[in-house]
């Protein structure tokens, strides 16, 4: 799509989830501009999860809209995805096929060329160490080698939007290095961005250009991690220290861990 | 810990693998827009109903037996291909029911077990301060109570119809013959699962390994194959059964009488009316009292050994059967429906419930056609049984729909994420379905091509349908992405969601059925014209703007 909505990653406006009665995302608005790792900070059950299976078609939103380069993903979610790689939290995937066979499955859906797709197989599964493990069952691999299969499966056909939930929890120390790596290059080139979902707080400072915190499914505060440091006014805190500071999760803190030495 | 305690244990870890049963969420399905208790009753409820519906079955043919149990002389004259005493009859009877018995429990057992070992719901219980005695009873628990409801109608039911047309003592005497139905299945069943466990859930594709693989899978589909055996054999069972009044073939009817469950089969009609009633000489009597008696403790055994093995099937993990398979990184992409159909096939060939749908109309063909085959060259007899085994195989594809949706639901959170139309979708798993449907009309036509008259209108018959086919899977699956649409993922797997199988395959199966009936009213002509013209209306509704 054309237009000025045609080169913005990501726009999501008053994006509202319920499950039932719970409401996990309220009326959430949110921006990833081109060129940006945008990280997406909160607590557990903050409506994190909720907001990117929202994006990615897996929950259909109460109310609100979901933009992907333009392209609605809630009333044409097959373009929208076009456009985007995904990398879910849990690692669940087609328990009986080997990684390639599962690639190749993406690969026959995504319509890229063999070629292309072989080589891109090639070089990610190299440097992820993983060409070795590619014709094993699924259902037989580590936690995070399933992750790194998502995480190629991802790259695959060479998305414009990255989402990413929670992408980092079971890689090992290398292929965590990798994966920022990628990111960082990603975006560098071609108005991409990147959606990065995480409660690890020194993985959005190393990575994030700007961060949303969200908590109990409302968009607390977002900015640069600079901006962020100002509203809270914590000149010189963490990101960690910020986060709690704004989420109000610092209050009876201090109460909470002294208590740990009483039982 | 007491067998309370495990009781107490056994049901929450039943309402886990209900739960994963009907929702999936271990294989990856996302979690539903509704309430967590109401999810989980939901849950509870569409097991039970399908357990009804499996025990429902139980019980008809167990009433059903019963009355053919009452059969007068005339009756039985009429129902059995040769003459025999009735007590004979009678214990022919009974041996079909606990046969059909066991296989329906065995199959029951086969649809529950992949769920079970998914929910890990006796593995979650190892880190808890369980000890291994308890946890045995647990799993031990947990495993009768997949089967409880029509494991009940069994034991119950059985005796009470048996009572109800041979008296109180014959009912009685039928007891040890349900225990031992019961207990073969519960044993068939998780040794079965255990080979696929470690045979074919691990099992890698390429070449001679996928053939292994397939063959491994034709052991998933005996329990089906034997109702369908069953219904075969009969005529020749009945001639077996009644050469036993022959003091002749002592030696074969010894056989017979050890063979279960026949030997079992035997104790009702002789209590209800002794010796006389059977008309078989001492040494069949003797033979099968014999080995009736080693068909119990075979069973106490079992009893003993599934109490022993299930905890340990519980917490098996799923293992490759080859190590150190070359690996490539080529890849080689195909259009979004035929990379669908690829996926199914992978996938159905590792997962014995789909498996067994695939290959079920392919040995139905094969079965039929060999009895097409046996019969006498031209006949028209015999072109009947092939047309029978073709239409049967089409009415079989109509369950596919819903068998292969089923398969969307694992991994369905990464799955949906793709870039996937409902038309790609869909051609990928009619074309599957219209595939299997062409081979099982190839394997008639293979066998009876120079059995029956006139096999080249055979061949264009088997191809006439195949229009209606593919439109009634079209139909189904498109209910089912509407259905998915807007109330939720339907649940389609049989030990869940029998009923929304049923409910979904009606309209499919009447599509399949049309031409046939104009086969019957018009000939080949209007037969071909209602497939096309069934598939023309539907195709258009189903694939055409709007279903991306």
């Amino acid at each position: 799509m054309d237009g000025p909505d045609g080169t913005t990653p990501l726009l999501l406006e008053r994006v509202t989830v319920d499950y039932g009665e719970r409401r996990a995302v309220d009326g959430l608005s949110l921006t990833v501009r081109p060129g940006e790792i945008y990280g997406l900070l909160g607590s557990n059950g903050a409506g994190k999860s909720s907001t990117i299976k929202s994006i990615v078609g897996l929950v259909r939103p109460s109310s609100g809209s979901v933009l992907v380069f333009g392209d609605d993903a809630v009333s044409d979610g097959t373009r929208a995805k076009e456009h985007l790689g995904y990398v879910p939290e849990t690692a669940l995937l087609y328990e009986a096929l080997t990684p390639r066979e599962f690639l190749e499955f993406v690969a026959g859906v995504r319509r890229l060329d063999r070629a292309v797709a072989s080589e891109r197989l090639r070089t990610y599964a190299t440097a992820f160490r993983l060409d070795s493990e590619l014709e094993e069952p699924i259902a037989t691999l580590s936690n995070g080698t399933r992750q790194k299969v998502l995480v190629l499966a991802a790259l695959l056909h060479a998305p414009r939007l990255l989402v990413l939930d929670e992408p980092l929890n079971s890689l090992d120390p290398r292929s965590v290095r990798i994966v920022k790596e990628l990111l960082l290059r990603f975006v560098r080139t071609g108005g991409r961005g990147v959606l990065l979902s995480t409660h690890t707080m020194e993985i959005a400072e190393e990575l994030c250009g700007r961060v949303g915190i969200l908590d109990q499914g409302v968009l607390r505060a977002e900015g640069t991690l600079a901006e962020l440091r100002t509203r809270a006014a914590r000149g010189d805190a963490s990101l960690e220290e910020v986060f709690l500071r704004l989420t109000r999760q610092d209050e009876g803190l201090t109460e909470a861990v002294a208590s740990l030495d009483g039982p | 810990m007491g067998w309370r305690d495990a009781a107490r244990l056994a049901d929450v870890a039943f309402v886990e693998v209900s739960l994963q049963a009907t929702y999936a969420f271990r294989q990856g399905n996302p979690v539903p827009s509704t309430d967590g208790h109401r999810m989980v009753a939901r849950a509870q409820r569409r097991v039970t109903q399908s357990k009804v519906l499996i025990a429902g079955l139980l019980g008809l043919l167990a009433l059903g037996s019963s009355v053919l149990l009452r059969a007068s002389a005339s009756q039985r004259a009429q129902l059995a291909p040769v003459a025999m005493p009735a007590g004979l009859f009678q214990a022919a009877v009974l041996t079909g029911l606990l046969g059909l018995d066991v296989v329906l429990l065995w199959w029951n057992g086969l649809q529950a077990l992949p769920t079970v070992l998914s929910s890990s719901a006796i593995a979650v219980l190892e880190p808890l301060p369980v000890d291994r005695s308890t946890l045995r009873k647990v799993a031990f628990l947990l495993y009768l109570r997949l089967f409880d409801v029509p494991a009940v109608v069994v034991l119950v039911l059985t005796p009470v119809a048996v009572g109800l047309a041979l008296g109180l003592p014959a009912g009685l005497a039928t007891v040890p013959a349900g225990v031992c139905a019961v207990v073969f299945a519960l044993t068939l069943s998780l040794l079965t699962g255990r080979f696929f466990v470690r045979r074919v859930q691990g099992a890698r594709g390429g070449g001679g390994r996928s053939v292994v693989r397939w063959a491994y899978l034709i052991l998933w589909l005996l329990p089906a194959f034997g109702l369908l055996a069953f219904v075969i054999a009969s005529p020749p069972f009945f001639r077996a059964v009644a050469s036993l009044t022959s003091p002749h073939v002592v030696r074969s009817a010894e056989l017979l009488a050890a063979v279960y469950p026949f030997t079992l089969a035997i104790l009702p009609p002789y209590v209800a009316g002794g010796a006389g009633a059977l008309g078989v000489p001492s040494a069949v009597r003797a033979v099968a009292v014999l080995w009736s008696g080693v068909y119990l403790a075979v069973a106490a055994y079992a009893v003993l050994w599934l109490y022993g093995s299930v905890a340990e099937f519980g917490k098996l993990p799923a293992l490759p059967t080859a190590a150190g398979a070359p690996s490539t990184c080529e890849l080689r992409p195909q259009r979004p429906a035929w990379a669908v159909l690829t996926k199914d096939l992978r996938l159905a060939s590792r997962t014995p419930g789909y498996a067994f749908l695939i290959l079920l109309p392919l040995l139905d063909a094969l079965a039929l056609g060999l009895v097409t085959y046996a019969g006498a060259p031209g006949s028209s007899a015999a072109r009947g049984v092939a047309l029978a085994a073709v239409s049967a195989a089409a009415l079989l594809a109509t369950f596919f729909g819903p068998a292969f949706f089923a398969l969307e639901v694992v991994a369905q959170s990464y799955g949906r994420t793709l870039p996937l139309t409902i038309r790609s979708m869909a051609l990928g798993k009619v074309t599957l379905i219209g595939g299997i449907y062409v081979a099982a009309g190839g394997v008639v036509l293979a066998i009876t091509a120079f059995r029956i008259p006139e096999p080249a209108l055979f061949a264009v018959f088997v191809l006439a349908e195949l229009p209606a086919v593919v439109a009634a899977g079209l139909l189904e699956l498109s209910l089912l992405f509407r259905w998915a649409r807007t109330r939720g993922l339907p649940v389609t797997n049989l030990y869940a969601g029998s009923w929304n199988v049923v409910a979904i395959a009606i309209p499919g199966v009447a599509v399949a059925v049309a031409p046939l009936a104009a086969f019957a009213a018009a000939g080949l002509w209007g037969m071909a014209l209602v497939a096309v013209v069934a598939l023309e209306i539907i195709g258009g509704l189903t694939l055409g703007r709007g279903t991306r």
